[in-house]
């Protein structure tokens, strides 16, 4: 194991990795734009030059291996007039787009210049001009005037996506990021490289100006949008949520994530939610106080299975709650209630077991895995053939948050017309919803605390980010109303919150 | 003054076919060689002390012991893509004698324990690419290519490969990366092709003359290849002699002759004119004044020692009658054109220089542009995968340093010192230029 | 939609095979696809990725990266004038002046009649015979207007 010092720090790094690696492990500052840890190198940049002692030249720290013993530096005076210089060249061609370029913020180039620039700027010839606001495909649009030819994207699209859409044409200052005409870039993962781009070349169709980043802030979860449980930052201020960017996690999904967990964020802004409970009594909708809609389901179910037994009240639930909220209601219904008459709704039974090999699958359910083990802790198989409407008087339907991914919905609530009370608990607002009698609104991943088990078996935690229905519940406060003194549990859960 | 040993039957007709190579005693000392070890020939490549022709000059044995000492296939490129502005040597020898190049690919490829050779030649050397092409059937068919060589049990296949128009792919991982199918962009180093070149297998890539040269060191020893030339760049040398002459053309002479000399072996100036300047290695050595001229030495050290270099032995002679500041934008207009895009200082810098002397050269410069081309040129040195960057910024710092008078009388009266108002019938500013 | 001769297609299969890696023929086929087609175009692109199952992509960036291949239509003889050092010095750029003022023609344009199109090269490595052009695959050195007028007028 090679040890080396960086600006004066000592450092143990693996054999055969690079400086680039070393300064990174050490999350010690270095200038780069081509480099990347989930790429191959590419050395293009010339950013990250640094001071090798006993070298006359300076070294690009990315494709340079650390030697034992070597002096390395990134602050001598050296090293900073060649960064200036390169960002300079960098800038020279580069159009004054910060206005209007969502980059602005979390600029590579803003962030360099920050540090490294700050000169005045002697290019006076006019400036290469290129295509602007290229529609690349269904999700990326490119600025080819900004893009500053890293190659990250070309390199994504080749060893990631391995779809090969990207290239570089041309050469010298014509050279322009883009795809051959007749095949855009439409493949699962392209926008990551939205993500990769260190500049505003490549921009999210999503996103784009509809917010600046200065007025974002970020939290960490774990994306709903299928068993994979890719790690996630989510964008977000008091408006509502803007943006799901991936986090890296080594066992789950390295750098990336997929384009449809992009959009996650979007059921659980206000929007799209259910802002209160209701109920359906004869056609006549009226809005009631979560509180009050809770305790009057949970005396709904206790006098129905008092009157016509355990069996005649059910539990639907989707893969999509935590582990900690299905403890609570299916306690709730087994020990409690005294019912067993709990069904497993899958999104799509035939595309249930599907895997891309990479990063998708088709079971859109960030929590299957956690779902089975609480059944399986009760002895319950849950298979949906079980369930029969005839049966049933009250049935408690934990609704899945992204109906996109659930195609059968409307078909589910029509079969579900004969039961006499069906009660939604839903974080989002469905109008094939309103037949029923009762809607509750509950949380949606972001509001709470909670573990998800992914398909690999693998438990992640994640942390509440917001809260932006404030009458909405989680599973486990919603069964602690109904289960315990009302008054006395909901300050209890004010207080746990 | 001259003296021919690789271009000896150069004036023959015959000389291209293989018949006729034989017949001038080509074809022998491939026999001798392919008896001998590997380590053999190397060590005698080594002895001689060659450096390759090509442009960089670096020791061909040394290059050659870089291989790794495992099985690992190797292979042998040939680079004929000779695109250095002032540079048709091995056009000569690919239109006159391509078995000359063949016979030293064969002994090289034995000396280096290669199975497969490519000459990788430019797009636009039709002529000489059918040229060559015959002639390795001919080898084929003659049994000096192929399964079982000579009876020695050396099996070595040789093909050619068209580059299809960028300068960029006479640098060596360049010209790989083209061979590669990819767009003929350099390489980082480390690895080095010697490690891990072509399809990242051992590679030797050698200039074509460095190749030929080879079979002579053979023939004759170390000894009689170092009669020629001086201790540290020892043989002959075939010169590209172009420019304000009488007698533009290729020469074979020995390495160290005087600058001044070999103008003269060209026939001299033409009548009436002086002279200003020499480029004495292609485009990107750094100009001499007629001045530096006088002093200098044909060799690879001499003209080093002066601030330039030998390069690809590309001589151009600049007279009175013409303007540096034009021949400036020429130059910078090449290397913008060529540059590759990968690394930002050199695609931003040459589109920079380029645009620079041009508004100068349009009557547009400023005053401050003088320092500009110097400060953007030095800061465009060093820092890239490849040396064009260098290329380009050498000769733009020795131009605006050595003839300065003439850019500062540009950038003031917003006309030539030498041509005046002048301006290119049928070519409009901007076509002059890309 | 172009579509690559018989012949051509049969070589476009052997170079597939020629080489070590199946890409280097990318630089052949292209060549091919121009001596059939005049130039490259996206039709040209997409048979090949069709034929060669390269990624469109790939080959693209290969076609626009080198100068040889030409990215707009040229005449029936493309003039190739080299305007690098010793052929400017010689008077190269002022020749190929006098070609497009003669023939009536914007540079890299095409004639109306469709015989000519004249472009400003690079060094041709033909530097002790300048100023030179190059004529499709022709070499012509030494020139000087009388030469120019006369090789134009000869060419069919």
């Amino acid at each position: 194991m090679p040890k080396c010092t960086i600006n004066g720090k000592e450092v143990e790094v693996q054999p055969g990795q690079t400086i680039m690696q070393a300064f990174h492990q050490m999350k010690e500052e270095i200038a780069y734009y081509c480099w990347h840890p989930g790429l191959s190198v590419a050395g293009v940049c010339r950013m990250c030059m640094v001071d090798i002692e006993g070298n006359p030249k300076l070294q690009i720290a990315c494709n340079t291996p650390v030697v034992e013993g070597m002096k390395i530096s990134n602050r001598t005076e050296k090293v900073k007039d060649a960064a200036k210089w390169t960002l300079d060249f960098h800038l020279i061609n580069h159009p004054l787009d910060c206005p209007i370029c969502d980059q602005a913020g979390e600029c590579g180039l803003q962030e360099f210049y920050m540090a490294y620039g700050k000169y005045d700027p002697e290019m006076a010839a006019p400036k290469q001009k290129k295509r602007k606001a290229v529609d690349l495909g269904p999700t990326v649009v490119l600025d080819t005037e900004r893009c500053i030819l890293c190659s990250r994207c070309v390199r994504f699209t080749d060893e990631v996506s391995k779809t090969h859409e990207l290239g570089i044409f041309s050469r010298g200052d014509h050279s322009e990021i883009g795809t051959f005409e007749n095949k855009p870039l439409d493949n699962k993962y392209s926008t990551n490289v939205v993500d990769i781009c260190p500049v505003g070349a490549l921009t999210s169709k999503d996103f784009r100006f509809r917010q600046r980043v200065w007025y974002l802030k970020e939290f960490n979860s774990i994306c709903n949008g299928c068993s994979t449980g890719c790690n996630v930052k989510i964008s977000y201020n008091q408006m509502g949520l803007y943006r799901v960017k991936p986090v890296y996690n080594e066992k789950v999904n390295g750098h990336w994530m997929c384009d449809e967990g992009r959009e996650i964020y979007k059921p659980v802004n206000l929007d799209r939610r259910l802002k209160k409970a209701r109920t359906n009594s004869g056609g006549k909708v009226t809005e009631v106080e979560t509180a009050s809609a809770v305790r009057q389901m949970g005396e709904l179910l206790k006098s129905t299975v008092a009157k016509h037994g355990p069996d005649s009240v059910g539990l639907v639930l989707t893969g999509q709650y935590t582990n900690e909220e299905y403890e609570a209601l299916i306690s709730y219904f087994v020990k409690d209630l005294k019912s067993k008459k709990i069904f497993h709704w899958k999104n799509d039974p035939e595309k249930f077991d599907e895997f891309d090999g990479f990063l998708l699958r088709g079971d859109k359910n960030p929590n299957t895995a956690g779902l089975k083990k609480s059944l399986d802790a009760v002895g319950i198989k849950g298979d949906w053939k079980d369930l029969e409407p005839a049966h049933l008087k009250v049935l408690v339907v934990a609704a899945p948050e992204n109906q996109v991914v659930y195609p059968d919905t409307a078909a589910k609530a029509a079969g579900f017309a004969k039961i006499p009370s069906v009660i939604w608990l839903t974080p989002t607002r469905d109008t094939n919803y309103d037949l029923s009698q009762w809607q509750i609104p509950v949380k949606s991943f972001a509001e709470k605390n909670g573990t998800f088990i992914n398909a690999q078996g693998l438990a992640q935690k994640f942390k509440k980010g917001v809260s932006i229905v404030h009458d909405a519940v989680s599973l486990e406060e919603l069964v602690e109303m109904i289960s315990v003194d009302h008054v006395h549990s909901h300050v209890q859960a004010e207080a746990r919150l | 003054m001259e003296v021919k040993i690789l271009t000896e039957h150069y004036d023959k007709d015959e000389y291209v076919t293989l018949k006729g190579y034989q017949k001038n005693g080509g074809y022998e000392i491939i026999k001798k060689a392919l008896k001998m070890k590997p380590e053999e020939i190397i060590q005698l490549v080594k002895d001689s002390g060659l450096r390759g022709r090509g442009g960089a000059g670096f020791p061909t044995g040394m290059k050659w012991s870089f291989l790794p000492k495992n099985n690992e296939p190797r292979y042998l490129l040939c680079n004929a893509d000779e695109g250095e502005p002032g540079t048709y040597k091995d056009r000569l020898m690919m239109e006159r004698a391509p078995h000359q190049l063949i016979e030293g690919m064969v002994i090289s490829a034995h000396a280096v324990q290669s199975k497969k050779s490519y000459i990788y030649i430019r797009g636009e050397y039709t002529y000489p690419y059918k040229v060559v092409e015959k002639a390795i059937r001919e080898a084929y068919d003659a049994g000096f290519l192929g399964k079982n060589i000579l009876g020695t049990g050396f099996d070595h296949d040789m093909d050619i490969y068209r580059g299809a128009g960028a300068y960029i792919c006479g640098e060596e991982t360049g010209m790989i990366s083209s061979l590669e199918g990819l767009k003929g962009q350099p390489k980082l180093k480390p690895p080095f092709p010697a490690v891990q070149g072509y399809l990242r297998k051992p590679t030797i890539v050698n200039n074509v003359e460095t190749l030929a040269c080879v079979t002579y060191i053979v023939k004759d020893g170390p000894q009689v290849f170092r009669k020629n030339g001086t201790e540290k760049s020892p043989g002959t040398k075939l010169f590209s002699i172009s420019g304000d002459l009488q007698k533009p053309g290729n020469y074979e002479v020995a390495l160290g002759i005087s600058l001044m000399d070999m103008i003269q072996m060209a026939g001299g100036l033409k009548p009436g004119r002086k002279l200003k300047a020499v480029i004495p290695g292609g485009s990107s050595a750094p100009v001499l004044t007629a001045e530096e001229a006088q002093k200098a030495k044909m060799d690879f050290d001499s003209l080093a020692a002066m601030g330039t270099m030998l390069g690809s032995g590309a001589v151009i002679v600049i007279d009175d009658s013409q303007c540096m500041v034009d021949i400036l934008s020429v130059i910078m207009s090449f290397y913008h054109h060529e540059s590759c895009g990968q690394c930002t200082p050199c695609r931003e810098g040459t589109g920079w220089l380029d645009k620079v002397v041009r508004g100068i050269v349009s009557g547009q410069g400023r005053v401050q542009d003088i320092d500009l081309i110097e400060t953007v040129a030095k800061n465009m040195m060093g820092r890239t995968i490849c040396a064009l960057s260098d290329a380009a910024a050498m000769p733009a710092i020795s131009f605006v340093t050595k003839f300065r008078d003439e850019f500062e009388f540009f950038v003031r009266e917003k006309k030539s010192k030498v041509k005046g108002d002048y301006k290119i019938k049928g070519l409009s500013d901007a076509q002059v230029h890309h | 939609m172009f579509q690559l001769s018989k012949e051509g297609l049969s070589f476009v299969k052997k170079e597939l095979t020629r080489y070590e890696d199946k890409r280097s023929a990318v630089i052949p086929a292209l060549y091919r696809a121009q001596e059939e087609h005049g130039w490259i175009n996206d039709d040209v692109i997409e048979h090949l990725a069709q034929v060669m199952e390269i990624p469109e992509a790939h080959i693209f960036e290969v076609a626009t990266f080198y100068t040889m291949f030409n990215k707009q239509p040229v005449g029936k003889n493309h003039v190739q004038v080299c305007c690098n050092i010793s052929c400017a010095m010689a008077g190269g750029r002022e020749l190929l002046g006098s070609m497009l003022e003669k023939n009536h023609v914007g540079l890299d344009e095409v004639t109306k009649d469709g015989k000519f199109s004249f472009s400003k090269v690079e060094c041709l490595g033909s530097c002790g015979t300048a100023p030179m052009m190059q004529v499709n695959d022709d070499y012509y050195e030494n020139l000087d207007q009388k030469k120019v007028d006369e090789i134009l007028r000869g060419l069919k």
